[in-house]
């Protein structure tokens, strides 16, 4: 055996294992490489990892981020008002439009229903009225659907504001001497304000309630309609309050404890 | 039934009419000053001598001369309380007239003068360097005398029943 046979012998004794060894690494190595660089495999790996993070992410948004966002929207909507408004305005419209057009045909549908309700005694009767009028069926089941009623009904001695009687349709939370005052400050400031002479405020209109006042000489009397007040329904109204105080005195109000009663048979009972 | 009755609060701007009445009805006082715009209705109920009473409170804005209140807001009142501040001679050189006035134009009603803010000055010097009665000195911040005020009127209208 030559030296240099020897010495490789030796090299071989010593090196292999260190070599079988870096071998292992390179072809770890290499295997590292081609997942990272080609995508599915490296997707394979990592997209887990990222569905957990992103999963936890989403759930702690609202804790985390939502003040930021809220302050974030909060100044832009101040800062760009005209920019938000032409941004909302399509969306808010087509809300508004469709809210609009779903009602309308559930008014149609109802409409139609009772016209179509052939064996109503109603229906003839309305029929009747249609030819004798001249106005249109569906025009007459309309205002029959917004029939106007009375709601509440306020007794109010003149000049004070101190509610004498009080009657309302359903049980209603509010503080009814207050509203008596403030009544009688509103008419007060407009008749002194607006009017000369011995006019008198009549109507006021809050949205979808219309409130009627009618003058008696100690007292005066304010009911809360709903639904389309005419000049039909204000002549009906007004001859019931006419007959009311045509027969019960301011006193009497005071003193008699069934008022109410009289009030509620006299108004609600139709 | 319980009777209700109509009290309203005169005076000049910033003698205290709103804060006397927030103290009574809601027992609060704030420092800011809010001035009152047309007329603002309280309302508290209150027994005065085993008798209940409702009392609709009308606190109306400042004025200088309570002949420019309309008219249509003092209607029916049954009792007054004429407002000053102490502090400010504007708002009592006329109380006079004023309170003459009201006597007047309101024979019915029972009047009180008040001096609001009774914490700034000294009452008894105050007392001697005017020449009108004061009914009673209050303080709506300290919170002295608010509810003896409102309780006198209470008692003023149980004995004219």
């Amino acid at each position: 055996m030559t030296d240099s046979e020897k010495l490789s012998k030796l090299k071989e004794l010593l090196l292999s294992e260190d070599r079988n060894f870096a071998v292992k690494i390179l072809q770890k190595l290499e295997t590292l490489e081609s997942t990272i660089n080609k995508e599915d495999l490296l997707s394979e790996k990592v997209n887990p990892i990222i569905d957990k993070k992103i999963s936890i992410f989403t759930e702690q948004i609202p804790e985390k981020l939502g003040p930021t966002i809220t302050k974030a929207l909060k100044v832009q909507i101040r800062d760009s008002q005209d920019q938000v408004v032409e941004a909302l305005f399509p969306i808010i419209g087509k809300m508004v439009k469709k809210y609009i057009q779903q009602e309308i045909k559930l008014l149609s549908d109802t409409i139609n229903n009772q016209v179509q309700d052939t064996f109503s005694f109603k229906k003839w009767q309305r029929k009747l009225k249609s030819i004798f009028t001249g106005v249109s069926e569906e025009k007459i089941i309309l205002s029959e659907m917004i029939k106007p009623s009375i709601e509440q009904l306020f007794i109010i001695e003149k000049g004070s504001g101190i509610l004498l009687s009080n009657v309302s349709r359903n049980v209603e939370k509010i503080d009814k001497d207050m509203i008596a005052g403030m009544l009688t400050a509103i008419k007060s400031f407009v008749e002194d304000a607006f009017t000369k002479e011995e006019q008198s405020l009549e109507l006021i209109q809050y949205e979808f309630y219309n409130i009627y006042i009618q003058n008696l000489s100690s007292y005066y009397v304010a009911a809360v309609i709903s639904g389309s007040f005419n000049t039909e329904f204000k002549n009906i109204v007004e001859n019931k309050i006419l007959d009311f105080a045509s027969k019960h005195k301011k006193e009497e109000l005071i003193e008699d404890s069934n008022i109410t009663n009289k009030l509620k048979t006299l108004l609600f009972n139709d | 039934m319980i009777s209700s009755k109509k009290i309203v609060l005169v005076g000049h701007f910033g003698v205290g009419k709103s804060s006397i009445i927030r103290r009574f009805v809601e027992d609060v006082f704030s420092d800011d000053y809010k001035v009152t715009i047309g007329v603002h209705i309280y309302k508290k109920e209150v027994e005065v001598s085993n008798t209940k009473l409702t009392f609709v409170i009308w606190d109306l804005e400042g004025k200088e001369d309570v002949e420019h209140i309309r008219k249509s807001y003092l209607l029916g009142t049954s009792g007054f309380m004429y407002v000053i501040d102490p502090t400010r001679t504007s708002t009592y050189t006329n109380i006079k007239s004023e309170i003459n006035y009201l006597t007047t134009n309101f024979p019915n009603a029972e009047i009180l003068t008040i001096a609001n803010k009774s914490d700034l000055i000294d009452e008894s010097t105050f007392s001697n360097i005017v020449d009108f009665k004061i009914d009673y000195f209050t303080s709506a911040k300290k919170n002295e005398n608010v509810d003896a005020i409102f309780n006198q009127l209470g008692l003023n209208f149980l004995q004219n029943i």
